[in-house]
């Protein structure tokens, strides 16, 4: 009897299992690499094999934004000429005043300007990729806001690139406060059912404690992550009460995270990490009205008129003045 | 299926593709999955260990993007292509209808394999996933794909 023989077949479609066994094994040993081999992976491939089409996407995002917001950014550049052109005097004279005083100029937050890219990939949702990084000063755990307030935090940091998370991630958490600084709380992220419907949630006030809606929620400094002041959002509702000794509110974030282009990266301030950004997201001062003594009738062209404006025009009128040859 | 020079050019292109829309262009998912469809198709004329070796690559390129999943897309597409080029040996249909069931229940499945393995931070609603975006997506790829199938004249309209 000739002895038994494993059909060729068979050996092939057998170590065919055996080889593709290994392959499933190569991808759960992905799952369970620790992190900073996994962001390492992440970054090689980013940056070599996929590199082209980031950089479509933020060709494309660059050329939009010319192409659609140029007169918007045509306006906000009219309106910063305006407001230096209103505060040139300040400046000098808080210079002056520092001279007197000895001190040291004071430098402003450091902010770096970045365009914000969307994988759009499965398992990408709640980040987002940063055309900076760590060559324009970024580095990890550094805030990213917009003009509405805060929108994530730095997660990894490339030498030109950077990846970062927003506030729908489930490691999103930060220390807020109200504007009052009366109350604190942590606000986190919880998912909906949709994306759609990701909301913030306000937990850990005291019972006793009654948030109004609208009321707005600032970062509170508290945790050397965010600088405070930061806008995170306005309370929405009462969302929990735990057994008489807490409530929860769900918050409107201030910014939607799907809608956002272009952000600022806070970097510290010369080295140091920002401590105070309230002013920046801070309602505006309102306006005294005048006092109009009795029997002197207020002249209606001027009524109306806002400072920004009055400086920008009168300044142009000196600028036109002297430009002319006229009377200083 | 016939595998010929012009099928294997769609099928290689058919990643370039996915990324350019979904990274490049930013559609997300108003793209299909040609991911998937690449793999699926590709699986189906390769051998068992290099539909596992060609779905590992893809499936990485896609986990490059993920930070609370890393390897999730990666043991998802290696499953699927393991079970893709497996049906060879179940199921020797060469028409639209088969092709038609093949891609839908296979990225159906791949939506499933990831809920599954991606965890609980990133799971949404297995309701909302499996009932609702899985089958929408899946039709997409499904129907896409069996376009493609035809356009390459890889798979032939059967005569009435």
């Amino acid at each position: 009897m000739p002895p038994y023989e494993v059909d060729g077949s068979e050996a092939r479609s057998r170590r065919g299992l055996v080889l593709s066994s290994a392959w499933v094994l190569a991808s759960i040993l992905l799952m369970v690499l620790p992190v900073p081999v996994q962001q390492g992976i992440s970054a090689a491939l980013r940056g070599t094999l996929l590199a082209p089409f980031l950089w479509t996407q933020e060709s494309l995002s660059r050329t939009r934004i010319r192409a659609v917001e140029i007169e918007e950014l045509q306006a906000r550049f009219d309106s910063t000429v305006a407001l230096l052109a209103t505060q040139s005097t300040l400046g000098a004279e808080n210079a002056h005043l520092r001279a007197l005083l000895e001190l040291r100029e004071r430098s402003g937050p450091a902010f770096v300007s970045a365009s914000a890219i969307r994988p759009g990939t499965r398992g990408s949702e709640s980040m987002f990729l940063l055309d900076v990084g760590s060559e324009d000063g970024v580095s990890v755990n550094d805030p990213v806001v917009a003009a509405e307030g805060l929108v994530g935090l730095i997660r990894e940091v490339g030498p030109r690139n950077s990846l970062a998370l927003d506030w729908t991630h489930p490691d999103f958490a930060v220390s807020t406060m109200t504007l009052d600084a009366e109350t604190f709380g942590i606000v986190e992220a919880r998912g909906g059912t949709f994306r759609e419907e990701d909301r913030l949630i306000l937990s850990g006030i005291p019972f006793y404690t009654t948030l109004e809606p609208g009321e707005v929620l600032v970062t509170s400094g508290q945790g050397a992550v965010y600088p405070r002041g930061i806008r995170v959002g306005t309370i929405f509702s009462l969302a929990e009460t735990e057994a008489g000794w807490r409530r929860g509110y769900w918050v409107t974030p201030a910014v939607r995270v799907g809608s956002v282009t272009h952000v600022l990266v806070i970097t510290g301030e010369e080295g140091r990490p920002v401590s105070e950004l309230t002013h920046l997201w801070a309602e505006p001062e309102p306006e005294l009205e005048p006092e109009v003594e009795p029997g002197i009738e207020p002249d209606p062209e001027s009524g109306p008129e806002s400072g920004l404006e009055s400086g920008l025009e009168s300044g142009l009128v000196a600028g036109l003045d002297a430009g002319a040859g006229g009377t200083p | 299926m016939r595998g010929g020079p012009l099928f294997w050019l769609v099928v290689i292109l058919l990643p370039g593709i996915h990324f350019l829309l979904r990274v490049g262009f930013g559609a997300g998912p108003l793209a299909p999955d040609f991911l998937t469809l690449a793999l699926l198709l590709a699986a189906r004329e390769l051998s068992t260990t290099r539909a596992a070796g060609v779905g590992f690559g893809l499936g990485l390129l896609e986990d490059a993007f993920s930070i609370l999943a890393f390897g999730a897309n990666a043991f998802t597409l290696t499953v699927l292509a393991v079970a893709g080029s497996r049906t060879k040996d179940l199921f020797v249909g060469e028409s639209v209808s088969f092709f038609l069931g093949y891609l839908f229940i296979g990225s159906w499945l791949r939506y499933a394999i990831h809920w599954v393995v991606a965890g609980q931070e990133v799971r949404r609603g297995a309701g909302r996933v499996l009932l609702v975006e899985a089958p929408l997506g899946s039709l997409y790829v499904a129907v896409v794909g069996v376009l493609l199938l035809l356009a390459t004249g890889a798979v032939v309209r059967e005569a009435r």
